[in-house]
């Protein structure tokens, strides 16, 4: 197991070569200078060039991505070219908001979507079945932000029970904390909440009309603990596999509910950087976003052992 | 009290006997008051006000440096950090003698070498300052309180060049931080002036905080803009990013926010009718928008096509699109200097008032030789103004017969693509939108837009003799009537030879919490001589 | 019929199981399946609402008419104006265009391009691990990113939108045919098939396709379904459609900061995006259950 964990970590190494030769190659070639936009409305292009060149961006394409994997290599990701502040640094501001906001809205998605989705499929065919699902499509069918905006207008400032927006950092309280990230979390989790919902529904009905279930069922066993002991652990494994691909919608989420609710996060942090063409970081981040990425597709699969004793690495 | 008050005060209580007591930073009632949280034009992602000039970088560093001259509301340069000065009989030598008792946050008292340093990094970068720099004969120390600029010419425009408030200013720095070179930011950020920047709780995009230095010694006379005492009434102020409108509206409404500096207009009867909040004109030097037309390349090398685009263009329809339905905030402008400034002209420009003519503007075309070639119009998306403005530009070339080529892009790609001189084809443009801050269009010295003096020009790149020959006038003017005549030839001959087309003069509004008093109209927002009762 | 003496006839019994009614045809098909009977009608009422939008009473979805902007919904411009004056029902059913195209590009471009890369991914050892190491690194990018870069390499578009989103989808994609190709290559008649000498462009051909079909299908619907969503996504950032075309998204991200005192801006829009959404889903969802309900454990 230790050696599994060992080489799947050695092989996210050519992944993110991968990423991040593709990133690099995509900034490279994309218009819009970085230089131009410092210099600002006043400066001459004789100005322009000689930020250009203090930045370094006029050396060839394979020495600047040289440079910029080597600095890597030792652990340095570059320094922002518009805030002069090492990307390291910048990230590490910014990733306890948008962490804070994919970990609440990942327990909440699960402790709302699971019990839904087991509900679903022991009551199949029913009103309460359709109704789920219905709900679930509809979850599913609006963008992010104008749940979010709905939230926000009903709950903070018509109700005035939770903040409109802003981020509370863990270290000054669990509940100025919580408050601030309910609406965002419940924003993006709607999309998350029908896919595991739907998935759970359809695999519990497959082990539920399996032997060992009518088995229990003559045994006599209680059905609620039918129902999560033993056909959840059964079903989990589609439903942790999807869990794990939905990582990659919530990081597209966070940038929209960021921005709606104003959470200083990753999320905004790429678009704006992105938007100013500030190489370094948007190269840090990507790279840290694969990382986490596979992180997660590893903990995805370690967690199939837990969940099925069959799976064995 | 409130539902949100009672539940935050549950749940504190809550937090703090989960935590078993430990200690929680909760601002007691009066702590709040000393704290004025502030929603910015746009985040503030470097702070060095040489290197990058954009609006906002300004508005920091106004708090956290000063300035040897600062305008006041008048439009005159008044004494800040200077408390004499005087000027040679030729004209060819000024001195200067700061203040006594003025001194720099890490404890150093401001010294004349300072003065030197900053002022040779600010000339580098400053349009008036690189006109300083080139008659310049020697910029030195005399004693700690005293400096000399000795020039080879006279130049009557010194303390204007040292007073505007017009980007980059000339904020003073210390020696060791204004030794980087002014193509590359600084990193430390210490100044003299009344706020000190807190480094360590800077998130660039999202938050900056200024605490007040209490070692400043502010001026005797009444605040004035960025003339008089900057008197700090407030411990903090805390700028707080929010990029969504709709949010940061329901911020103000919800308190969480004190003042913010833009409110959408749109928005605006919204907050008016709170009654906690007020709602009033920023800035009455307002703003000019603009579209630049590329005059190397057809079709709009030639000056009937540009005439063509002003006599159909409704600056009605553009402002309209700007800021609304109000109608007080926005006016006509028929020329290209700010109104209610002195040298505020309308000569010459009756092209862009009275009815819109498509026809003569189609005949116009027509003349010009233009055959139905596209005209590539490149329009910034993320910029409220420039998106609104490109949109009714699209409109009307299309309903002028022109073939539109429109690029919706960002602001970055706009900022390099501009600057490049080729043809649309190859990567050039025919067309771009931004904007002017109304304190940016007073006069031509200040007025970078308006010049025409072909490669050296703003970008569009046009060449007018003409207007070149009044802004020369009006730099050898000796008094207001001699300034006035020039600027009104200027105003006409820059409306014949099309050196940009302005859209229109727009206000903009800024909204705070009853709670919140001292704020001041002008071109940035003051911090000083606001305060907050709890 | 006269009964032959001795022989023992059956009692008539009553009929207790009425006879299964077998429906045939598509017809059949979808009165056996009302949810993608449903979600097809809507959809094919939402594209002939595209198509015809020029004949629907709606005017110059471009058209600006600054002094009539924000209006409310009226008996002139029946879902109200935006900020430009423009007619939201104009630009709403014009936009019913584009974000159609972009969906259904999106599902089919993604599903070729996906269904070539996971054939070869499934049959070529060797190609298998570089390209799932591709794939990972590909999801690894958000798709909003993707786009956002996209339309700063040369401008806003239709065309760049469905490329960013492809781009992101075909990860999705292929691991399915991926892992469908790599079950049946198990499969003892695909054994016996290469066994005697079948060439593989044959096996794919007869054994392989048939299979990936239904469910690539499903997946397709979820990726149209996607693709629409992170269109409204990307206009909301300004990474979308320029303006001079108008999409539901651009419409939404337009009117969002006015959505408190004129919601009908992004009302209109929202609706209608949901309710395609919607619709697709459910065709999905249909398909997949009368195609096989355990696909619906990993779709």
């Amino acid at each position: 197991m230790v050696s599994y964990i060992l080489r799947r970590v050695l092989a996210t190494i050519p992944v993110m070569a991968i990423v991040a030769l593709l990133v690099f190659s995509l900034l490279y070639i994309a218009p819009g200078d970085p230089a131009a936009v410092i210099a600002g409305d006043q400066a001459s292009p004789a100005d322009v060039e000689r930020i250009r060149q203090s930045l370094g961006l006029d050396r060839p394409f394979l020495v600047q991505f040289g440079a910029w994997l080597w600095n890597i290599l030792h652990g340095d990701l570059g320094t922002s070219i518009f805030t002069n502040l090492p990307v390291a640094s910048l990230i590490a501001q910014r990733i306890e908001p948008t962490l804070s906001l994919m970990a609440l809205t990942l327990v909440l998605t699960i402790l709302v979507a699971v019990p839904l989705g087991v509900v679903a499929a022991w009551k199949a065919g029913s009103f309460v079945d359709r109704a789920i699902m219905a709900f679930a499509v509809l979850a599913f069918s609006l963008p992010v932000f104008v749940i979010g905006y709905l939230l926000a207008y009903v709950f903070a400032l018509e109700l005035e029970w939770l903040p409109v927006q802003g981020y509370t950092p863990f270290a000054e309280g669990f509940w100025p904390w919580l408050q601030n990230l309910i609406l965002p979390a419940v924003a993006l989790g709607g999309v998350y909440i029908a896919l595991i919902a739907r998935i759970t529904r359809a695999s519990m009905l497959e082990v539920l009309q399996q032997d060992y279930i009518r088995t229990a069922h003559a045994k006599g066993l209680e059905q609620r603990s039918i129902l999560f002991v033993h056909a959840l652990k059964n079903a989990a494994v589609p439903i942790v596999t999807v869990i794990g691909i939905g990582v990659a919608l919530l990081i597209g989420g966070a940038v929209v509910t960021e921005s709606v609710f104003a959470i200083p996060g990753l999320g905004r942090l790429t678009v704006d950087a992105i938007l100013r063409r500030d190489y370094p970081v948007i190269q840090g981040i990507v790279l840290m976003f694969s990382f986490l990425y596979t992180l997660v597709n590893l903990m995805v699969d370690v967690t199939y052992t837990l969940v099925d004793p069959r799976i064995r690495y | 009290m409130d539902r949100r008050t009672l539940l935050k005060g549950l749940a504190g209580a809550g937090s703090l006997a989960a935590s078993g007591g430990l200690s929680m930073p909760a601002l007691s009632q009066g702590a709040a008051a000393r704290t004025l949280r502030f929603v910015p034009q746009a985040d503030l992602a470097n702070f060095d006000p040489i290197w990058g000039t954009q609006y906002v970088v300004r508005n920091a560093a106004a708090m956290v440096w000063d300035t040897l001259y600062g305008f006041d509301a008048t439009l005159q340069p008044q004494r800040q950090m200077v408390e004499a000065e005087e000027v040679s009989a030729d004209g060819l030598t000024w001195t200067f003698r700061l203040r006594p008792g003025l001194k720099f946050h890490d404890g150093e008292p401001v010294r004349s070498k300072d003065v030197v340093a900053s002022l040779t990094r600010w000339s580098a970068r400053d349009a008036m300052g690189l006109m300083l720099k080139a008659i310049q004969n020697e910029l030195t120390a005399v004693d700690d309180r005293t400096f000399k600029w000795v020039l080879k010419q006279p130049y009557p425009k010194m303390l204007l060049a040292l007073g505007k408030n017009s980007t980059p200013c000339a904020f003073i720095m210390p020696e060791r931080i204004a030794q980087t070179d002014p193509f590359k930011q600084i990193n430390e950020y210490v100044g003299s002036g009344p706020m000190k920047f807190a480094r360590s709780e800077w998130v660039p995009g999202a938050r900056s905080v200024f605490e007040k230095f209490t070692d400043y010694v502010p001026r005797q006379e009444k605040a004035s803009w960025l003339a008089g005492g900057k008197q700090m009434l407030v411990d903090r102020v805390e700028w707080v990013v929010i990029p969504d409108p709709a949010t940061a509206a329901g911020a103000l409404q919800n308190g969480e926010i004190d003042w913010w500096e833009n409110p959408l207009p749109d928005l605006v009867p919204v907050l008016r009718k709170n009654r906690n909040i007020s709602v009033d004109i920023a800035d009455p030097l307002g703003n000019v928008g603009s579209f630049r037309m590329n005059h190397l390349h057809p079709p709009f090398n030639d000056v009937r096509a540009r005439r063509a685009v002003l006599t159909a263009l409704s600056q009605e329809d553009y402002m309209r699109a700007l800021v609304g339905d109000d109608t007080s905030l926005w006016k006509p402008l028929p020329g290209f200097f700010t109104p209610n400034t002195p040298l505020y002209t309308e000569e010459g420009g009756e092209i862009l008032k009275g009815k819109r003519d498509f026809a003569a503007a189609k005949k116009l075309l027509a003349e010009s030789g233009y055959t139905n070639q596209p005209v590539s119009c490149i329009v910034a998306q993320d910029q409220p103004i420039t998106k609104a403005q490109g949109d009714v530009t699209a409109d009307l070339l299309k309903r002028m017969g022109m073939n539109v080529d429109f690029v919706a892009t960002d602001w970055g790609t706009v900022g390099s693509r501009r600057a490049q001189k080729s043809p649309a084809g190859q990567g050039g443009w025919e067309m771009f939108h931004t904007w002017h801050a109304g304190a940016d269009c007073i006069n031509p010295a200040v007025y970078i837009a308006i010049r025409a003096n072909g490669d050296r020009a703003w970008f569009g790149w046009p060449t007018s003799p003409a207007v070149e020959k009044e802004v020369t006038a009006w730099f050898e003017a000796k008094n207001l009537d001699e300034e006035k005549a020039a600027v009104r030839r200027l105003n006409k001959a820059a409306l014949e030879d099309v050196i940009f087309a302005p859209t229109g003069f727009f206000l903009s509004y800024t909204a705070w919490r009853k709670n919140v008093s001292g704020i001041a109209k002008g071109p940035l927002p003051f911090f000083w001589g606001v305060s907050k009762t709890a | 019929m006269p009964v032959p003496p001795g022989l023992v006839v059956a009692p008539q019994l009553p009929d207790l199981l009425r006879p299964a009614k077998v429906r045939h045809g598509v017809l059949g098909f979808l009165r056996n399946n009302p949810t993608v009977a449903l979600g097809g009608a809507l959809l094919i009422c939402l594209v002939l609402v595209g198509i015809f939008a020029p004949y629907l009473g709606t005017v110059d979805p471009t058209a600006l008419a600054p002094a009539k902007r924000t209006r409310a919904p009226s008996a002139d411009f029946w879902f109200g104006t935006d900020l430009l004056g423009r007619d939201i029902y104009s630009r709403v059913l014009y936009g019913a265009r584009v974000s159609l195209t972009v969906g259904l590009s999106v599902a089919l471009l993604a599903s070729l391009a996906g269904l070539a890369i996971g054939l070869i991914s499934g049959f070529v050892r060797l190609a298998d691990s570089i390209v799932m190491r591709f794939m990972d690194g590909l999801m690894s990018i958000p798709p909003i990113l993707l786009a956002v870069a996209l339309m700063a390499l040369t401008r806003g578009s239709v065309g760049n939108v469905i490329m960013a989103i492809t781009i992101a989808e075909i990860p999705r994609v292929t691991r399915l045919v991926r892992g469908v190709v790599l079950s049946l290559r198990e499969q003892p008649y695909v054994d016996a098939a290469i066994a005697s000498g079948t060439r593989t462009p044959m096996i794919i051909l007869r054994h392989i396709l048939p299979n990936t079909l239904a469910p690539m299908l499903v997946q397709a619907t979820y990726v149209c379904a996607s693709a629409m969503i992170v269109e409204s996504i990307l206009s909301f950032i300004g990474a979308g459609t320029p303006p001079t075309i108008p999409s539901w998204g651009n419409i939404m991200a337009e009117g969002r900061a006015l959505w408190q005192i004129k919601p009908y801006i992004v009302f209109f829009p929202a609706a209608f995006l949901s309710v395609t959404v919607l619709a697709v889903n459910l065709v999905g969802d249909g398909l997949r259950d009368a195609f096989d309900p355990r696909m619906a454990k990993s779709l």
